[in-house]
């Protein structure tokens, strides 16, 4: 095991990747030092996003990032931290101002607007437009990686099977409005009239031309990478092992462990040791066994824990060091 | 004065020549084709729009992308999802 630089080395094309894991694990505090050290040492323009709603980049940079857009913290390193509800809202105005303007109406039918109003209420919409807002960012193409920073494990992975689930959604439908138009063609050529364009299918394939191309990228492992964050504890090392069965239900590979908040095995050779210190080294010992044993070939990275939270520059070059050169043996 | 309305004339009764020979021939496959292009169009305002009669609908964030298209639709596609049938439909449909 030897970090992450070595996986990137191996996996030079890695364009995308996303930290999941249980929530309070570090999988912000990872994707914030290796977009940190990605965008300082290697120079490469880096977006680190977070797609999580009780985002802590704000915490970890010391800066209030949430609904601000792309900020540039440091030269090539750029935060987001979406605010989906915001995001929502703006959505729900332009869809509402667009039917204003093309039918040049002054009020929206009732039934149009109550409409608008359930379906933005509907919990899929948080989700949805997070994963709009993933897609378009990476769609634009203007960053050499993308670092993702996912909501707690349950949903992080449900994320992606949800891109699987539209993009055949919109297959499906795209298929439809095409065969509905194939009448509309024959009526029209005869009654001798030209057919309109389809705004409706330039709409529909676009929103599948952005769809697909994201699926795509995040099931081809070249390009993308899966790390689980998890910690010496009984409860983490279940929820990694049922993601891992979904990742492989998913035909996601997932590309490695990071081993997080591990404490030195040196404090049980110190005799000055309190017991609950003591206690608390033991248990981790025993549950890092059982990692090395059920995980071994996807360790990564061992991040010791630290005796200060990881916030601010100086801490997060601390942690991008053991997490890209990871030097401590389990 | 009189030019034109004899080039009127001409006009309508060209328009009626044609219209008749319309009528004979294929009104009734146009009028076919629309009804089916109606269903269609109903059946895909079912499947994106759904939820706005009950159905569930799985994403509605692209539905809401899509509602612009459809607004002039939404009145006569619920008029016909919702309107009692029976055997009668079938002679008047």
């Amino acid at each position: 095991m030897t970090g992450l630089l070595e996986y990137f080395e191996k996996n030079p094309e890695t364009s995308v990747v996303i930290f999941a894991g249980k929530g309070g694990l570090g999988k912000t505090t990872c994707s914030a030092a290796l977009s940190y050290y990605m965008a300082t040492v290697q120079q490469r323009r880096v977006l680190c996003f977070s797609t999580d709603p009780q985002a802590s980049l704000s915490d970890i940079f010391e800066r209030d990032l949430f609904g601000k857009g792309e900020i540039e913290i440091v030269p090539n390193l750029f935060v987001v931290e979406i605010d989906a509800d915001k995001r929502i809202k703006e959505y729900q105005e332009e869809v509402k101002r667009k039917i204003l303007d093309m039918y040049k109406l002054d009020k929206l039918p009732e039934e149009v607007e109550e409409y608008i109003e359930s379906a933005s209420a509907e919990p899929a919409m948080y989700e949805s437009a997070t994963y709009d807002a993933m897609a378009e960012l990476v769609a634009r193409g203007e960053y050499d990686l993308y670092v993702f920073d996912m909501p707690p494990f349950g949903h992080g992975v449900r994320m992606v099977a949800m891109a699987e689930i539209l993009a055949k959604w919109v297959d499906k439908i795209t298929e439809a409005r095409e065969e509905a138009r194939k009448y509309e063609a024959v009526a029209a050529t005869l009654r001798g009239k030209r057919v309109e364009e389809d705004e409706l299918l330039k709409e529909l394939l676009e929103i599948k031309k952005k769809m697909s191309f994201f699926t795509e990228l995040l099931t081809d492992s070249r390009k993308t990478a899966f790390f689980m964050v998890l910690v010496p504890e009984k409860m983490a090392i279940l929820d990694t092992e049922r993601a891992l069965e979904m990742f492989e239900a998913l035909g996601i590979r997932m590309s490695g462990v990071v081993v997080n908040q591990v404490y030195p095995r040196e404090l049980l050779d110190d005799p000055k040791t309190p017991e609950f210190l003591r206690n608390k080294v033991v248990s981790q010992q025993k549950y890092l066994e059982e990692i090395k044993e059920k995980f071994g070939k996807y360790i990564v990275a061992v991040i010791p824990a630290f005796d200060r939270e990881p916030k601010g520059f100086e801490m997060l070059k601390l942690v991008s060091e053991h997490l890209m050169k990871s030097r401590i043996e389990l | 004065m009189p030019l034109i309305g004899s080039e009127k004339k001409e006009k309508k009764g060209e328009g009626g020549i044609k219209g008749v020979l319309y009528g004979m021939a294929v009104h009734g496959s146009v009028t076919a084709f629309l009804k089916t292009r109606m269903y269609m169009e109903h059946l895909f305002m079912l499947m994106t729009l759904g939820d706005m009669l009950g159905f569930p609908i799985i994403p509605p964030y692209y539905s809401l992308k899509l509602l612009p298209y459809v607004v002039p639709n939404i009145k006569a596609w619920k008029m016909r999802m919702f309107r009692e049938r029976d055997f009668t439909d079938l002679i008047t449909s």
